[in-house]
């Protein structure tokens, strides 16, 4: 028998008793491989969920909507995404519950901009009440972008309908095609679109969070994780608190000027975030900056927020069927706005 | 001595419409029955009466129409182009040796690339606009087409072409008379084969800037996760197939009457 098969065998026979010798199965936690997640980053580098008592395993995901659909599917317990069209319609057939609050768009966050193409500018498209009869290049109807420029149609007074949109199905797309002007305007956040009007290759003609006051990402669980191991969730919440108390003593503080303060804290939790994104990027500190949005104390979730997105997907008929807010929201968990 | 039966028979398959169309029925229906007596779950799988009810929900918003407009144009010139391409190198690769090799080489390098994997290029040669949907369409439709013609021209029995030039025929004559029949079969078989990589194609094509258009309708909808919708459109799609499917069946009937 070679040394190989004989460790097969082994690791085999071990296998059975390897599973209920570990206190529980580790909560897998669904994130964008962005700054946004930045708290659980903090929380997990720090051994906040260790002291809770919970494992929590990282599970990292390209784009928001496969984050509800590996949640559904069982491959993640515990999720922070965009209240995407496919997110709400997956939570109304009772698969998840949105159970904290995450990553807010406030005034004077400077995290998602709107650019134009150098030669929509140039024509004339130098604002955002000037979009109207323009193209706008989105992920995908019903995306967080789709959201955003509903509410900003809504805080500008024009009719979204007057805006052709485009769906490009990635964030690299948007961003290629109104560098090469094919469409007038998109939307990207402030490490994309900073250099791009650095460079002169488009222009960003206004903030998002300066008009439209948002609740980018929730915190979401899944019905079987909420069923069966709400324990768990409780510690895993609390922990996230602590993430979101360190994460504001590191980046919320502010100046009588309005000025972010920076001090040691900050430098030690961009030394926790780098170790999730942007690791051995030199660059790393400035894009984590950028990225610095609002998070309520306590990771509080803005309910009436919540209800507002899923009552605008309603209305344009991204969200068919009646879906009641209150059935996928639960705030056993978190504190509420 | 053992008295030998008559062997001959079999091995000649007859089309029997009726079956298919029932197979097609009772699959649905059983699906239907299945769904409604809740052994399969509907939750994200629709049963057939709500995929119609979305169909007919999509018709009376005339939402299909201008999906089908919008597709079915980009399908009839996508198709089109890469199929006039196709035909002209397949019968240039069948009939002149300086074309073969060379361009034979080309073809099975370029043909098994993902159409798909190219449409961020096409974007960037041809815009997000129509231009690299009909590309990518006709791209995915050329290939085969090559192939299927080139097989085609090589099927035609060569004996015939000799009796054709014995006989005095001129080269236009036997182009005509006998090479262009006798790989017709071959090359109608290849419409079966390009027009459902088309429609297959199709949700690619879509996939950037599209408003509207099956594909894009499709992809959103999955986006959306409106189940109802996806397969509503899937439904769709499936029905063009047949449907193209049986225009070339009758294309097949009239233009090889001569079999």
């Amino acid at each position: 028998m070679t040394l190989r098969r004989r460790a097969l065998l082994a690791a085999l026979a071990a296998t059975p008793f390897a599973g209920p010798a570990r206190a529980a199965a580790p909560i897998r936690l669904g994130v964008l491989r962005t700054v946004s997640p930045a708290p659980f980053y903090i929380a997990h580098s720090r051994g906040f969920f260790a002291a809770q008592g919970v494992e929590v395993e990282f599970k990292f995901f390209q784009a928001a909507q496969p984050i509800a659909a590996a949640a559904v599917a069982g491959d993640i317990d515990v999720g922070v995404t965009a209240l995407t069209g496919g997110f709400f319609a997956l939570a109304g057939k009772g698969e998840l519950q949105v159970i904290g609050g995450g990553l807010h768009e406030t005034k004077g966050f400077e995290l998602t901009a709107v650019l134009a193409s150098r030669q929509a500018y140039d024509a004339g498209l130098t604002t955002l009440d000037k979009l109207p009869g323009h193209s706008f290049g989105i992920t995908q109807f019903g995306s967080s972008f789709h959201y955003m420029l509903g509410q900003l149609a809504a805080a500008k007074k024009f009719d979204i309908k007057s805006v052709t949109l485009r769906p490009l199905q990635q964030v690299p797309n948007m961003v290629a095609a109104v560098r090469s002007g094919q469409v007038d305007a998109t939307m990207a956040i402030a490490s994309m679109a900073r250099p791009l009007e650095a460079a002169g290759e488009a222009k960003i003609i206004g903030w998002v969070g300066d008009y439209v006051p948002y609740q980018i990402t929730a915190l979401f669980a899944t019905a079987p994780m909420i069923a069966t191991r709400a324990d768990d969730l409780q510690k895993f919440c609390r922990a996230y608190q602590a993430g979101v108390a360190a994460y504001r003593a590191a980046f919320l503080r502010f100046d009588a000027a309005g000025k972010p303060l920076y001090d040691a804290a900050t430098d030690a939790a961009i030394t926790d975030i780098t170790k999730y994104v942007y690791t051995g990027d030199p660059a790393a500190a400035s894009k984590i900056k950028a990225g610095i949005g609002w998070y309520d104390l306590g990771g509080a979730l803005d309910v009436a927020d919540v209800k507002a997105q899923l009552a605008w997907f309603a209305a344009e008929g991204l969200v068919k069927g009646p879906i009641d807010p209150d059935g996928i929201i639960d705030t056993r968990f978190l504190p509420t706005r | 001595m053992r008295e030998v039966g008559f062997r001959g028979g079999g091995f000649a398959p007859r089309n029997l419409p009726f079956a298919g169309a029932l197979t097609l029925v009772l699959v649905v229906a059983s699906w239907q029955i299945a769904a409604s007596l809740g052994w399969i779950s509907t939750r994200f799988l629709p049963a057939p009466l709500a995929i119609i009810q979305a169909l007919v929900g999509l018709a009376q918003s005339g939402e299909l129409r201008l999906h089908l407009a919008a597709s079915l144009s980009r399908l009839a010139w996508g198709w089109a182009a890469g199929t006039a391409a196709g035909l002209m190198v397949g019968f240039a690769l069948g009939l002149f040796s300086l074309a073969r090799t060379p361009g034979l080489a080309i073809v099975s390098a370029l043909f098994p690339v993902p159409k798909i994997a190219l449409v961020p290029l096409f974007i960037v040669w041809f815009g997000i606009g129509e231009g690299s949907k009909l590309v990518t369409l006709g791209f995915g439709v050329f290939f085969p087409t090559v192939i299927n013609t080139l097989a085609g021209v090589d099927g035609v029995s060569r004996s015939l072409i000799r009796m054709g030039q014995s006989f005095g025929l001129s080269r236009t004559a036997i182009l005509t008379k006998i090479v262009l029949p006798g790989a017709l079969p071959a090359i109608l078989a290849g419409f079966r084969i390009t027009t459902a990589t088309a429609i297959i194609l199709l949700v690619a094509a879509e996939m950037i800037g599209a408003e509207y258009g099956i594909g894009a309708f499709v992809l959103s909808a999955g986006n959306l996760y409106d189940t109802d919708a996806l397969l509503a459109g899937i439904t769709v799609l499936s029905l063009l197939g047949l449907s193209i499917s049986w225009a070339i069946s009758r294309l097949e009937r009239w233009l090889l009457a001569w079999r």
